[in-house]
């Protein structure tokens, strides 16, 4: 069986700059692979190449062994990926639900037209739709927010719930961009809870984040990216203890605590 | 059955009521011409508020949806002789083709450019309508435009145009409501917050904007074979800049995005003139000031303003009440 | 309903190119490409102003063909035909009033509404203040068209090709704005703020510039254009409430062929309008005139948003 994630030597060039160089890596089913590297590495680039949001200079991705570089967005999405941003990007004027039924627009099939005509069909989707989204939010634990107003919901409340609206398409793997970024302690606590129940039930994560304790707790396998080339591949342990990361990125610190 | 539903199929009995009966009261021609077309304008605002309500898309051209239907459906049915209704299916036919035609630009063109876009686009119909004389009649305009007519029934009447507009309007309002609030009013609104988080739903965004732009040109060119079909007589004049604007005003008035509230900004936008005629030449100075007064201080719209003003009163009753309360206990 | 024709092409009528026919071909077409270059500088003029308003507010002025209509009326209206004051020092004293109204104007309208969270307030916000200073107008001077006799009149003639003063003073004028606000954005303080507060409002309010104030100044500038522009037009188009609409939605057009929110590309774009829609009066019929850059402004939206001389898409 292919494995989940296969991107091979994929390279992007804005003009003259480098900013992902000939970048392969596979994501087994069933791990949580993450994306390390300093800023400017070009972890972001690497998820919107996947994501097909900026187009590929050369390479291909593959997913469950179906070619999907070259794809719109859309239909990478369709084809069982979904994301969370760097900075959230959420939908401010609408209530929390609203935002989570927005990501299961398209697994309710009906058009507009038909929509109009079988009134009956319509109510019964949305009522599905608000179903599966309630149950979402109940299941990562944001059900007594629903009817709030995005724009009201703290910051870390918000950024999960760009989680529940990527699980409404029920994808195979979700990308997450610094997930734990602008959160608090304990809200990176319910983050990683979060993460690691969504994992246990079946989907995959291939995530970036620049918190290591986040990292090394969750991670099955993590990449090394500097200026937009592999640099390191492995356990969290050999990627701590790896002289190269530790010079590129890590410090001395995490070293010293494994080794403790 | 709860006491808010009694309270409000009450509400819709009276409203119903009131609505049949406007042309017993109003007996006053003029009054029912002005009626008549703030019915129009209720069908041709409710398809504006998909594109610039919902999907934050800023559409100037709406001059320009209204004129070609109005000429599509009028030149039709006046030269090959096709009953009004079958000019008012090739409007809507007319109308698929432009939110075509305009929702594609709308995937390149955002913000200022897309407004420049649709007021060039509304331009270049207005001038080619009073350019192309042999089809148009040109800046003279065109005449004996025939009226609407079921079996022979001649809608001709300012009262029996007003019941047909009426049916026209609720159908409309109906067909509004139901996809504003269904998972395509949900997806329009969510394109206004953040295109590239609606992208990664999986949904096409490029269809969603086109169905956004087709929806308001049917509306518009509806609304534009209805004028065209009652006034009997269009001048190219009529489908200005300005016009584009006022469609903008109504939903500014109402509250972006809210069915019910463009109803409303129709009725104050369309009925404002009136009132405010008592002003003699300076009411359009008046109306402008109001306007944008309104857009500076109310940016959620007028009805969202009464409302604020409703619960800021109410609070403040209810505030006395529970100290009164309060001071009694003690 | 408001007034008819607001943007109808009747204005055009009297144009001064229309009526000589028995000339040779080339002397039509140099005719053609003078006039044509003449009402580019004022497409350009246009552009200008209204770049000037959009990269210090981030506010597209939809009013600034009022404003135009408005120059024209102080200057023609009540300085010389009603004061009987001297072309000249009215000329001045037009341009002053104007500047003041574009401050105030800036200072009670664009600052509240460059803030508001949804364009939609913002560009009606502005289309009203059109309305605003429309009715205006036609309360305080009436409907009637009229001009002002003696003023930018007269022909050059060299060989056989008759040139109108209007035109030459147009395009001199022209030039003579360009490079005194060059020079004003260049070497001035209040210049160099204003090319800072175009470009990053924060940054500029953290330097210690008041934004406001400086929007105050840019708007004003833009408006005492706009009152130039209003004052040139006079022998092209009588003074009349509409005289500026179709130059203002071509300024438009302008500043998006050449390059949106870019100098030079507004006058580059100016020119290009003028001299094309001009010179297809030799090929289409003159009704459709007003048409070509409509059509170019949609293609350019189309094929290039940014523009010729713009640097993004």
């Amino acid at each position: 069986m292919s494995s989940l994630l296969q991107v091979s030597n994929i390279t992007k060039r804005f003009q003259g700059l480098v900013a992902v160089n000939d970048l392969s890596l596979t994501m087994e089913h069933r791990t949580i692979h993450a994306l390390i590297g300093p800023n400017g590495a070009g972890k972001t680039t690497t998820i919107n190449l996947i994501t097909g949001v900026t187009p590929l200079t050369s390479g291909e991705v593959q997913l469950d062994g179906k070619t999907i570089s070259g794809l719109p967005t859309f239909q990478v999405a369709r084809s069982g990926i979904g994301r969370t941003f760097q900075n959230i990007k959420v939908f401010p004027s609408m209530t929390l639900l609203e935002n989570v039924m927005v990501g299961g627009h398209e697994i309710a099939p009906m058009g507009i037209l038909k929509g109009l005509f079988n009134m009956r069909g319509a109510q019964k989707e949305e009522k599905l739709l608000k179903e599966k989204a309630e149950q979402i939010l109940d299941y990562i634990g944001m059900y007594k927010w629903k009817d709030e107003l995005m724009e009201n919901l703290p910051y870390g409340r918000q950024k999960i719930s760009e989680l529940a609206r990527a699980l409404m398409t029920g994808p195979k793997l979700i990308l997450l961009d610094e997930p734990a970024a602008g959160l608090n302690p304990s809200e990176r606590s319910e983050l990683v809870k979060v993460i690691m129940k969504v994992y246990e039930d079946g989907t995959d994560f291939f995530l970036i984040e620049h918190n290591m304790d986040v990292i090394m707790k969750i991670s099955s396998k993590i990449t090394v990216l500097n200026f937009g080339s592999k640099i390191a591949e492995g356990t969290p342990k050999e990627i701590q203890n790896n002289d190269e990361v530790i010079k590129a990125y890590l410090g001395r610190k995490y070293q010293a605590q494994s080794q403790n | 059955m709860t006491k808010s539903n009694i309270t409000k199929l009450a509400g819709i009995v009276l409203l119903s009521i009131f609505m049949l009966l406007v042309p017993v009261f109003v007996k006053n021609d003029y009054y029912m011409l002005v009626i008549n077309r703030l019915l129009i304008n209720i069908v041709i605002v409710l398809g504006l508020n998909f594109i610039t309500g919902l999907t934050g898309q800023m559409n100037l051209g709406t001059a320009g949806i209204f004129a070609l239907g109005a000429y599509t459906s009028a030149l039709l049915s006046k030269n090959l002789g096709i009953s009004p209704w079958l000019g008012m299916l090739a409007a809507v036919c007319m109308g698929l083709l432009i939110g075509v035609g305009l929702g594609f630009p709308s995937l390149r063109i955002k913000g200022v450019y897309l407004s420049l876009t649709t007021i060039g686009f509304a331009e270049v119909v207005r001038l080619l309508c009073a350019n192309l004389n042999d089809v148009t009649g040109g800046t003279q305009g065109l005449r004996q435009i025939p009226p609407f007519s079921v079996f022979g029934f001649k809608f001709n009447t300012q009262q029996s145009v007003y019941y047909l507009f009426l049916v026209i309007a609720l159908i409309a309002f109906f067909i509004a409501c139901r996809i504003t609030y269904s998972k395509w009013g949900r997806v329009f609104k969510s394109l206004r917050d953040n295109v590239e988080a609606v992208e990664m739903c999986g949904v096409n965004i490029a269809s969603v904007k086109i169905k956004a732009f087709t929806l308001a040109a049917v509306f518009g060119s509806i609304g534009g074979s209805m004028y065209a079909h009652y006034m009997g007589y269009m001048n190219p004049s009529t489908f200005n800049t300005d016009l584009s604007a006022n469609f903008v005003i109504m939903l500014m008035v109402g509250g972006i995005g809210s069915v019910v509230g463009n109803v409303v900004g129709a009725v104050i936008v369309t009925a404002l003139p009136e009132v405010l005629r008592f002003l003699g030449t300076y009411y359009q100075l008046v109306f402008a000031t109001i306007i944008v007064l309104g857009a500076i201080f109310l940016p959620n719209g007028w009805g969202d303003g009464i409302r604020r003003l409703y619960r800021w009163i109410r609070k403040k009753c209810v505030g006395q009440k529970t100290q009164e309360g309060g001071a009694e206990n003690e | 309903m408001p007034p008819s024709h607001r943007f109808g092409g009747e204005a055009y009528n009297d144009d001064p190119h229309v009526e000589k026919e028995c000339k040779p071909m080339l002397a039509i077409l140099i005719q053609l490409l003078v006039s044509g270059i003449a009402l580019g500088f004022i497409y350009a003029l246009v552009g200008i102003e209204y770049t000037l308003v959009w990269n210090s507010t981030g506010l597209l002025n939809f009013s600034h063909d009022k404003l135009i209509t408005l120059g024209a009326y102080i200057f023609g209206g009540t300085l010389v035909l009603g004061l009987g004051l001297n072309s000249w020092l009215s000329v001045i004293i037009a341009m002053i009033v104007s500047g003041i109204v574009g401050a105030l104007v800036a200072s009670t309208i664009f600052n509240p509404l460059r803030n508001m969270r949804s364009t939609i307030f913002a560009v009606m916000g502005t289309i009203m203040l059109g309305r605003i200073l429309y009715e205006a107008t036609r309360l305080i001077w009436g409907p009637i068209p009229f001009t002002v006799p003696n003023w930018l009149t007269g022909n050059v003639i060299i060989h056989d090709i008759s040139i109108t003063k209007a035109n030459l003073y147009i395009c001199v004028v022209s030039i003579v704005v360009v490079a005194c606000l060059q020079t004003f954005l260049t070497f001035t303080k209040t210049g160099k703020a204003m090319r800072c507060v175009a470009q990053n409002k924060k940054a500029a309010a953290l330097m210690g510039i008041n934004v406001s104030q400086n929007i105050c100044i840019t708007t004003g500038i833009s408006s005492i254009i706009c009152c130039i522009i209003g004052m040139l037009i006079i022998p092209l188009f009588n003074i009349d409430v509409n005289m500026a609409s179709m130059i203002g939605l071509k300024g438009f057009s302008a500043g998006v062929i050449g390059g949106f929110g870019y100098m030079p590309g507004a006058i580059l774009g100016g020119l290009i309008i003028g001299i094309v829609e001009n010179l297809s009066v030799a090929v289409l019929p003159a009704v459709y005139k007003d048409v070509v850059s409509f059509v170019l402004l949609i293609l350019f939206l189309l094929v290039r948003p940014g523009g010729i001389l713009g640097k993004k898409a």
